[in-house]
């Protein structure tokens, strides 16, 4: 069946394509980043000093420290709302108010972030007007609003490894006297973990990455590294931002390869299990 | 296998108690107006095993999912023990289930999960340790105890399971379709030994299965449902040598159906007028029925003789064309076509060597029976 | 023996509350209400004081008054410059949407027939991009757009062109950054539809003599309905309000609403408009967010239904 092959390498092509297309950028990054010349245009030798530049950059330093502290407290309270997100819309039966409550748990996922973050700030000055409370704009307020947009796509991916659960599971805990509150930590909880640690590190990446709702909400002491990078690029390309880059690549990189290699050894190892209990019998 | 049933048990409203241990009134499932589960009433003895057989959609899972605890009834009560336990959540029920896919917690190990139910309950650690080995001995895993599921076999993850459901000594055990997961030698083996188990124990058992032949080996007493109904409740040879309908008896084994009218209606005897036979079927015993009445007379392939030369009875005899056979090797299954058209199943054992090689096709052949042999259904 | 204690599920009916209400009550207080405060506030008008907007409900003699402005909805009508700017954002929302969908296809479909330990691999590939610096990555594209940047050096190098082609800062080079910020999102929904695909359904039609091209187009794309439908929806629609791709590879004459937002809220300090300006796009995104919210609560809701 030439044809069938014929299309399957037409597609491999694309794919190959398309991967070329995604890693370009990246890779001309790292390479230009060790470029001694500040030029993009002139390859002038290998040199790291823009990365030892980077580090001498107090701000910049300053706004990563920002970034990653904001990111993880917006984790942690991403996963455990969404989480409880996840649980309402597959396994509570349906109670009224549901619809709007799934719409408010999607619609996050497309909203232009340009509108969430205006009426985020909105909501503060409103707060502030009537409240008294959030006056002074800063990481609190960027913590709240990271946390609303990115509990919908944690909540999205437990729900999907939720709803692949298969609910025997439940039933038997439940069977054997344990109320619903214990069976959800000691069972289903343990069991969804790495969908848990999929959700955290997405809504990681999903704040330490955002501009638009960071630049609404932000006071005058909170800036945060993509703010910072965002200023310094529009005053002119920096060889500094290309260190910059490189680094977070190889880091991310490195932390993806580690996480491959341990689940393919795991991998590895529950087929070897399996084997072995067939063989016995 | 059924020694128990025919213990004697103790003074008579002790018997009632235990006639009536799990006791089922006017159980009833809706579903968004499709009803699943239709008015079933019926009690179960202590210490019986019951199976609940049927076809896929008949009610039988939700029936169990009701005794478990896992849905709620529209109506009705259950009583266990002489408690309702409708308004109890799963968790707070003496009901313990073995299901369909195990449902062994991955994350914990053989002994673990066995001793989960166990520690819901408080029970020390001595105490725990004690039982989970004494249960794992039971099902003959004891020295895979430190095992997790997804290292076991298929067979050796269904004693877990068994074992778990057993640990807290349940008042009633529920199966769902316990060998709907195992391949057909295996479960052979494994009925009987789950039936020695559970009977050694004592325990009061209800199945779910949609398999006659587990239904009929493994159970006491079986209720056969359709549509959220039962048809028919009774032991395992009630069922088969008395169907009460044409659904039963169809539903179970195979069947010979000669739909006909009642022609004499005597105490002792009726006969029927059917178009498959010249003679009306002569049956030896009464029915409550009138003359002229629509019937159907339901025979079993083994119950009917099959020879060459025409039989020497008055009654109950027919010529027929073999048409088709089926070689089981112990048995033929020789299907007949009668001169009006109508196809009748025959049994015959092959207990001389060769013996099926008397009969092949085309064969013109004579098929007979006696008078008892049959049952008439009116419905 | 039946004794009067309450069965442990009725004390625990507490809780089952407090799991719908916790984030029930942050989505409300923290996303729909927002909203609700920009219509609000798009009735106002901008002012010097701060908040930087007059009060919508003034008090007079302990009597209430309404103090609602309709010009900054008629501005935005009248003005041709906001019409301009949402139907350019739609358009470009629109086309980008197709070029993801043209690309992003082919690369799920290879993925999802590969064996499973190299799909792994390939999907990882594909979502590596995403979790390095999203700003960055654009930013690498002024460097190779530019007019003496990367591209037309090695045009110019190869003798393809002798003039440097003019990419950046024009609609092109915003085509190409919207396309490589969310190819990602539309290969991964494609991705989760298409390697569900029972290939014995491909069996089955080539079996009855379709073609494999004529079994994709009657089997396969009709299949991959809701996974083409999730992905479109997760590109075009926030792509519309999109701010950091036409600012930094766009051109005075790329015109993008979210740019537009961006510029009254920050250069023009006029709030009100700037509302006036997120709800008019809200609306009209409403009914494709509408779409997304169908499909995805089907996708989500799975085995309860």
């Amino acid at each position: 069946m030439s044809q069938n092959a014929k299309a399957s390498r037409f597609s491999l092509i694309l794919l190959a394509l398309g991967f070329l297309f995604l890693y370009l950028p990246i890779l001309i990054l790292i390479v230009y980043s060790f470029n001694e010349s500040k030029l993009v245009t002139v390859w002038a030798g290998f040199s790291t000093k823009w990365y030892a530049e980077l580090f001498k950059d107090q701000q910049m330093i300053d706004a990563a420290v920002v970034s990653l502290k904001l990111a993880f407290a917006t984790a942690c309270a991403a996963v455990v709302l969404g989480t409880m997100a996840a649980m309402v819309m597959t396994r509570f039966r349906s109670f009224r108010g549901k619809t709007l409550f799934s719409a408010l748990i999607t619609a996050p996922l497309v909203m232009p972030e340009v509108i969430t973050g205006l009426s985020m700030l909105l909501l503060f000055v409103s707060f502030a007007d009537w409240f008294g409370i959030f006056e002074q704009r800063g990481v609190a307020t960027m913590w709240v609003a990271h946390v609303t947009f990115t509990m919908a796509f944690v909540t999205v991916i437990i729900s999907s490894r939720l709803s692949e659960l298969d609910r025997s599971l439940e039933e038997a805990a439940m069977d054997l006297g344990a109320n619903r509150l214990k069976v959800f930590f000691v069972i289903t909880l343990p069991i969804i973990a790495p969908a848990l640690l999929s959700g955290w590190l997405m809504a990681f990446t999903l704040s330490l990455d955002d501009l638009v709702i960071s630049s609404f909400t932000s006071g005058p002491s909170s800036t945060t590294l993509p703010m910072k990078i965002f200023s310094s690029v529009r005053m002119g390309v920096s060889p500094k931002i290309n260190a910059l880059a490189s680094l977070m690549i190889m880091l991310v990189s490195l932390a993806a390869l580690v996480a491959w290699w341990s689940m393919w050894r795991s991998e590895k190892r529950r087929q070897r299990d399996m084997q072995l209990a067939l063989q016995q019998n | 296998m059924n020694q128990s049933s025919q213990k004697a048990t103790g003074s008579k409203p002790d018997k009632v108690k235990t006639d009536n241990y799990v006791r089922i009134e006017g159980l009833r499932k809706e579903f968004d107006g499709f009803v699943a589960v239709d008015d079933v009433s019926f009690s179960i003895r202590k210490g019986e095993i019951f199976a609940l057989l049927g076809a896929s959609g008949c009610g039988k899972s939700t029936l169990l999912r009701m005794l478990a605890g896992f849905e709620r009834p529209t109506a009705g009560s259950i009583l266990l023990d002489d408690e309702d336990i409708v308004g109890l959540a799963p968790f707070d029920r003496p009901i313990n289930m073995m299901f369909q896919s195990y449902a062994l917690f991955p994350h914990m190990s053989v002994e673990d999960n066995v001793a989960f139910g166990l520690k819901q309950d408080g029970m020390g650690k001595d105490e725990i340790q004690a039982r989970v080995n004494e249960m794992l001995g039971l099902v003959q895993m004891g020295k895979l105890a430190k095992r997790k599921p997804h290292q076991l076999s298929g067979g050796q993850q269904q004693r877990v399971a068994l074992a778990r459901s057993l640990a807290k000594s349940p008042k009633l055990l529920l199966l769902d379709e316990p060998m709907g997961a195992l391949d057909k030698k295996l479960r052979s083996q494994m009925q009987i030994e789950l039936v020695n188990i559970v009977e050694r124990l004592g325990v009061t058992c209800v199945m779910v299965t949609h398999d006659q032949e587990e239904a009929m080996t493994m159970a006491h007493r079986i209720a056969v449902m359709d549509a959220g109904r039962i048809r028919q409740l009774g032991t395992p040879d009630e069922i088969y040598e008395q169907p009460n309908c044409r659904f039963t008896a169809e539903f179970i084994g195979s069947v010979n159906l000669f739909e006909g009218r009642i022609e004499e209606d005597e105490k002792d005897y009726v006969t029927i007028r059917t178009p498959a036979l010249e003679k009306p079927i002569y049956v030896g015993h009464g029915v409550t029925g009138y003359d002229g009445m629509s019937v159907a007379f339901a025979i079993r392939p083994e119950k009917i003789a099959i020879s060459k030369d025409e039989p020497a009875l008055s009654y109950n005899k027919v010529q027929g064309v073999i048409e088709e056979i089926a070689y089981f090797g112990s048995h033929s299954v020789y299907h007949v076509r009668l001169a009006n058209g109508s196809k009748v199943l025959c049994n015959f054992v092959n207990l001389k060597r060769w013996a099926s090689e008397n009969f092949t096709w085309n064969d013109s052949v004579w098929l007979s029976w006696k008078d008892n042999a049959g049952v008439v259904l009116t419905s | 023996m039946n004794a009067v204690v309450k069965p442990r599920s009725a004390r625990l009916l507490g809780s089952r509350w407090l799991v719908i209400a916790v984030p029930y009550l942050w989505l409300l207080v923290f996303f729909a209400i927002p909203l609700a405060i920009a219509f609000k506030i798009s009735f106002s008008q901008a002012a010097i004081a701060m908040p930087p907007y007059t009060p919508i409900v003034n008090w007079v003699d302990g009597h209430p008054s309404l103090d609602i402005h309709l010009k900054n909805y008629l501005y935005l009508v009248n003005d041709s410059l906001y019409v301009n700017a949402y139907l350019s954002s739609i358009k470009i929302a629109v086309i980008s949407t197709i070029l993801c969908l043209l690309i992003g296809y082919p690369m799920a479909y290879a993925i999802a027939r590969m064996p499973a330990a190299t799909r792994n691999i390939a999907l990882m590939l594909v979502i590596l991009p995403s979790w390095t610096s999203f700003l960055i990555r654009i930013y690498a594209w002024i460097g190779i757009l530019k007019n003496n940047g990367l591209l037309n050096n090695f045009l110019l190098w190869t003798g393809l062109i002798d003039q440097p082609l003019a990419i950046m800062h024009t609609p092109v080079a915003v085509y190409i950054g919207i396309v490589y910020a969310y190819l990602p999102f539309m290969v991964l929904p494609l991705y989760a539809n298409l390697v569900k695909l029972d290939l014995r359904l491909l069996e089955a039609a080539s079996d009855l003599g379709a073609k494999p091209w004529k079994a994709f187009l009657k089997v396969t794309l009709p299949l991959s309905k809701s996974g083409i439908i999730a992905g479109s929806m997760l590109v075009m629609i926030p792509v519309v309000g999109e701010f950091v791709i036409p600012e930094m590879l766009g051109g005075p004459d790329t015109l993008m609403i979210g740019r537009i937002l961006w510029q009254e809220f920050f250069n023009n300090r006029d709030w009100p408009v700037a509302s006036a300006v997120s709800i008019v796009m809200l609306l009209l995104l409403i009914i494709p967010i509408m779409i997304f919210h169908r499909a995805q609560s089907r996708e989500m809701e799975g085995r309860l239904a």
